[in-house]
């Protein structure tokens, strides 16, 4: 039992450190090769700019621009679970109720607020797109520097 | 001989040594705990991992407890003493094993079944943002450690002192190891992008340690309605208890013999007249395994 496990996993970890994580559905991959990432802001967000900078500097390195997609904001958290937008800017407070159905970054351009229910600015991700959610984590920590 | 009090001398340096071994395990565990409940982010499978982990510490508690109890002298409000305290022990730890199985079926089942994607993020240390999943791979290489070496050195502690607490607890610490394994492989299926890695590691981990519990709750139930006594690792009969019935059929001729087990020990009754001369208990059971038998009595009619 012991050595069934561990085999495998030695031999991904030896093999696949640098490509580890990748997306379960495939967005990084899809971003690439459409050049394109969809982005929906929510309506009502009073300044998304510092986000969708970060977004477009992730697009350029994956040889892509940003697109504007338009959402109603009630079905924005529904589309970017469904995968019809790749991220979605908006303002989210830490203890979201969305926080267990889509990946929310830590605050963009700001430190992380006392009040978990203070909403601020933050990229939402599809949850299990763990290489686009780990890039884009890199970002936010850099523009935090 | 007797049914009533204490831990006999011929052991009681065993049951101190597999105490010392609950204290490492309570220590070791609890630190496993906070180290992954530190890393364990939004991941269900690491959260699942930290419940199973506080959950198997039950049986290193409840057989403190049980030989702390056994050590207390019968009095007027117990008169039979505390020994069964054992018994019921090992009935809490075979149910905190089942519980530990099905809430890792409960767990893994819902997530197949709702196709959840489990997110691993970034986590920003000493100004790098590495990704998440390697903290989690290295807190989870030290949570298999300690349940793999104490699981091993607990085995023959709690056969020659014939404790199923702390027999089951080795089937505890097994499960720890084994589920931290799955975990890993878990952890790993979802940075190659198998969401649903995770969660059929822990599935098929599961069943077994579901399969452990139910020998064990078997063993329990029976240690408890008086039954005759069932081996450590099976509800088969103990070969010690199956040769004190020979040796007594042989001393006494063709009749009935009944045993039950409190805690550790064995009461036997003989339906015969008492003989002029009893046995001891080493004649009955050998040198090594006197002490098991705390009671002979003998029914006349």
């Amino acid at each position: 039992m012991r050595y069934s496990f561990a085999l495998p996993v030695a031999a991904l970890l030896l093999s696949g450190c640098d490509s580890l994580p990748r997306d379960a559905a495939g967005t990084t991959e899809r971003i690439e090769r459409t050049h394109a990432m969809r982005i929906a802001v929510l309506p009502g967000t009073p300044n998304a700019r510092p986000a969708l900078a970060l977004l477009g500097t992730y697009a350029r390195e994956h040889s892509a621009r940003l697109t504007l997609v338009s959402i109603h904001g009630e079905h924005a958290h529904k589309a970017l679970e469904d995968g019809e937008v790749d991220a979605l800017v908006g303002h989210f407070a830490k203890a979201s109720p969305w926080q267990a159905d889509i990946a929310l970054s830590k605050p963009v351009a700001r430190g992380e607020p006392d009040d978990k229910e203070h909403p601020v600015l933050r990229i939402a991700r599809r949850n299990g797109e763990n290489a686009l959610i780990l890039a884009t984590d890199r970002l936010v920590a850099r523009a935090a520097q | 001989m007797s049914l009533h009090s204490g831990i006999p001398d011929a052991i009681a340096a065993d049951v101190k040594h597999g105490e010392r071994l609950e204290w490492w395990t309570l220590a070791w565990i609890g630190s496993v705990v906070v180290v992954m409940a530190l890393v364990m982010g939004a991941s269900q499978a690491m959260k699942s991992a930290v419940i199973e982990d506080v959950l198997s510490l039950i049986p290193a508690i409840v057989f403190l407890l049980s030989a702390h109890w056994e050590r207390k002298c019968a009095n007027s409000r117990f008169p039979f003493g505390y020994r069964r305290a054992n018994s019921l022990a090992f009935l809490v730890a075979a149910t905190a094993l089942l519980a530990v199985g099905g809430f890792l079926v409960y767990e893994s089942a819902t997530t197949l079944v709702r196709q959840e994607h489990p997110t691993v993020g970034g986590i920003t240390l000493f100004g790098h943002t590495i990704w998440l999943g390697w903290l989690m791979i290295a807190a989870l290489v030290y949570s298999v450690i300690p349940p793999l070496i104490l699981g091993r050195i607990k085995q023959p502690v709690a056969k020659r002192i014939n404790d199923k607490v702390l027999h089951t607890d080795a089937l505890m610490q097994k499960a720890d190891w084994q589920t931290g394994l799955a975990a890993i492989a878990g952890i790993v299926g979802i940075g190659l992008g198998w969401w649903w890695a995770d969660a059929s590691a822990a599935l098929f981990i599961a069943l077994s340690i579901i399969k452990d519990a139910i020998g064990a709750l078997e063993q329990a139930v029976a240690e408890l309605l008086d039954g005759t006594p069932r081996a450590l690792d099976s509800n088969k009969l103990a070969h010690d208890a199956e040769a004190l019935i020979a040796a007594l059929k042989a001393r006494f001729g063709d009749v009935d013999v009944r045993l039950r087990e409190t805690g550790r020990y064995i009461a036997a009754e003989v339906d015969c007249l008492p003989p002029t001369t009893i046995p001891t208990e080493a004649e009955l059971m050998g040198d090594d395994r006197a002490w098991r038998l705390a009671s002979l009595s003998f029914r006349p009619d």
